[in-house]
């Protein structure tokens, strides 16, 4: 008795295997995509935003017949930052939900778990929220990215800094973790271009809410301007605390600062701070039409402002859709990757950069550009920079 | 009559097991299962800290980061896996001596405070030792193998995990079978009486440690290869209590308590989200879901079996 059961368990457990050759994930009316989010970890702030874009994104392919024919359906796991569960959930993307590819997957040690056997699974690894090298060198025909690694962005803007602001003393304030150190390569690099180095450099451990010392000490060194390798709260308190002694210093944040929240915690205070955009925030106010429609029906459909995340999250689904309705109504793997390679993608409705891959080239775009906080909101004050 | 009882309860719960296998694919059952049994290693270590010798460890986590480290770098070195995991666990127990050694002076919640300033200094150490570790940047794990054979599938690596867990656990059973188990389980009791018997306190927490830090340190080597990419941030204070929960969860008096609260810390958040994928859309997209009906179990589990699960009703 025991016995029979365990044979008829495992037939079922061998029956997807036996599906035979047709692409995972793809059936005559459905293509299932999964992504490893966080939703209830460190980061869980930038998932949920994240998600909802691929949501909508997915959602308005399918109002408009799905992408030929094909209805589009988001696996969304939950791995808290845990690379353990990572792990499994990618597994149970794999196996159970036979997922055709992975989009946005979140944070370091996640992608860095999970990627591995998502590629040799022959899911095409697309576009994660991890700033590592890995996720498109060397080049692999699966492993695809949109986001460049801090130091990239951070050297162009150090560069354009200095170049137009004439400042003679850079600084550094930094999270003493493997972010801070990246945008310092970044730093220096951008300063190397102008002949210069680092005037003073302080670090502060992960949440850290006092930086009185670290910016008496950057004051100390007549730093002109001080950049800031922080997240959102870190930015607020070390601008705060240098106004608050009346040190008026021009400081420029990475792209982990550029978010609505920095000017809404910060008010007066962060009030002419330079900042890093990948893409720009969607504001409402002052929006062209288009822009407008798509934040009041982002609005309507998950009962919150959308905010940069949003857009990355509709963004990288944006470009899985276009991919698969280039590669036409016989999706494969193999198909999709040379559609993606190929892809002339729009401008988009957000202002965001003109993505490009190629076949020896799957890091579609290296720059972004400068904002600054204008009258409380961030005003984009350069084009993209390279 | 408690016998086919038990029997019977065991046979439902592996038809149950079956079953979850049949829905999940084998290869995501599978892969669990390596996962639970690296943790129920892991967790023999607590239940020889926390539940024979009765010393509350808050640096579990930093063991198994040892032991995570030794492997990988061995491994990267070129030393056959295998004959890198004595090294793991060797350098587990050498951490589980050093954390005891405030126990010489300290006793109690002031001792528990000591072992996680350990913890603390340990991440902190493998951090700044980045020309070594990588710092904060991470580590890659090369695949667990020995020559041309090499545990690349969740069914070998659930096999390798499971090989280990049964040798780890024969070698608890002897410990705590033996004249240490006694003398740990004296002190737990009462430490002056255990003194009075002729067992040495800060001997007895020693060897407790260093047993408990050789098996966390052979976990962390395991794990190391089924995660494929270490960084210090995975080992923080927040492993040290999953393991500490794990112990509590499962019965920290019995060594069984390790299969269990490993079975609930790595399974039941998976089960969780296979349920929730059930759930109507509106409700199964709600942030946080699974953190919250996890913390719900937890809690249920507690009131349900105040011992732990294996532990007396």
């Amino acid at each position: 008795m025991l016995h029979s059961r365990i044979l008829l368990a495992a037939a079922f457990a061998l029956l997807p295997l036996a599906a035979g050759a047709e692409t995972p994930g793809v059936s005559h009316d459905e293509i299932t995509v999964g992504s490893i989010q966080d939703l209830s970890g460190p980061i869980a702030m930038l998932g949920a935003p994240v998600r909802d874009g691929m949501l909508m994104r997915f959602e308005e392919a399918n109002a408009s017949g799905g992408v030929h024919g094909r209805r589009l359906r988001l696996v969304v796991e939950d791995a808290g930052y845990d690379p353990k569960r990572a792990v499994l959930a990618a597994r149970k993307l794999i196996q159970r939900d036979r997922v055709f590819a992975f989009l946005s997957n979140m944070g370091t040690p996640v992608v860095m778990a999970s990627m591995p056997m998502i590629v040799e699974a022959g899911r095409p690894h697309l576009f994660p929220f991890s700033p590592h090298e890995a996720t498109y060198l060397p080049l692999h025909p699966l492993k695809f990215q949109i986001y460049a690694p801090y130091q990239d962005y951070m050297a162009a803007a150090t560069d354009y800094m200095v170049k137009t602001h004439e400042y003679s003393r850079t600084c550094l304030l930094y999270q003493d973790d493997d972010y801070g150190l990246e945008v310092m390569k970044g730093v220096e690099a951008g300063l190397a271009r102008q002949g210069r180095r680092l005037t003073e450099r302080t670090s502060y451990k992960r949440g850290a809410t006092d930086f009185s010392s670290q910016i008496a000490r950057l004051r100390a060194a007549g730093c002109d301007l001080v950049v800031l390798a922080t997240v959102v709260r870190e930015t607020v308190a070390a601008m705060t605390e240098a106004r608050k002694l009346g040190w008026e210093v021009d400081m420029l944040v990475t792209a982990s600062g550029y978010s609505a929240q920095t000017h809404a915690l910060g008010g007066p205070a962060v009030e002419g701070l330079y900042g890093v955009s990948v893409l720009p925030h969607p504001y409402a106010e002052g929006a062209t039409p288009e822009l407008a429609a798509w934040v009041a029906r982002y609005r309507e459909r998950f009962g919150a402002a959308p905010n940069v995340w949003s857009v990355m999250g509709y963004t990288a689904a944006d470009l899985l859709v276009q991919a698969a309705q280039a590669a036409g109504p016989e999706l494969t793997v193999e198909g999709f990757r040379v559609a993606l390679e190929n892809l002339q993608i729009r401008p988009d409705i957000f202002g965001g950069p003109v993505y490009r891959f190629s076949a020896d080239d799957h890091l579609g775009n290296r720059s972004g550009r400068l904002a600054q906080i204008r009258n409380g909101r961030w005003q984009l004050i350069s084009d993209y920079l390279h | 009559m408690r016998t086919p009882l038990r029997w019977v309860a065991w046979s439902a719960l592996a038809l149950a097991a079956l079953g979850v296998l049949a829905a999940m694919g084998p290869d995501y059952a599978l892969g669990q299962l390596a996962f639970v049994a690296t943790f129920a290693i892991a967790g023999l270590g607590v239940v020889l800290i926390v539940g024979q010798a009765g010393q509350i460890s808050l640096g579990q986590g930093a063991l198994m980061a040892l032991g995570a480290y030794a492997q990988c770098l061995l491994v990267r070195l070129g030393v056959p896996a295998p004959l890198a995991l004595p090294f793991a666990m060797a350098l587990g127990a050498g951490g589980g001596w050093l954390a005891s050694l405030p126990a010489r002076r300290l006793g109690g919640l002031y001792f528990a405070m000591s072992t996680l300033a350990f913890a603390l200094i340990i991440e902190e150490l493998l951090v700044r030792a980045d020309g070594l570790t990588g710092g904060a940047a991470g580590l890659a794990v090369p695949a667990f193998a020995v020559g041309p054979l090499a545990a690349d599938s969740a069914a070998r690596e659930a096999l390798v995990s499971l090989l280990v867990l049964a040798l780890a656990w024969l070698a608890c059973r002897h410990w705590v079978d033996s004249a240490l188990g006694r003398a740990w389980r004296a002190i737990r009791a009462d430490e002056a009486a255990a003194q009075s018997c002729a067992i040495d306190p800060a001997r007895a927490k020693t060897s407790a440690f260093v047993a408990g830090g050789a098996l966390s340190g052979l976990a962390g080597g395991l794990y190391a290869h089924w995660i494929g990419f270490l960084t210090p941030e995975q080992f923080g204070l927040m492993l040290s209590f999953e393991l500490l929960m794990l112990a509590f969860i499962g019965g920290a008096r019995h060594l069984a308590g390790a299969l269990w609260g490993a079975l609930v810390i790595v399974a039941i958040p998976q089960l969780i989200a296979l349920a929730r994928d059930l759930l109507p859309d509106a409700l199964a997209s709600t942030a946080g879901l699974e953190a919250l009906l996890f913390g719900g179990v937890l809690v249920a589990v507690v009131l349900w079996r105040p011992q732990g699960i294996a532990g007396q009703r």
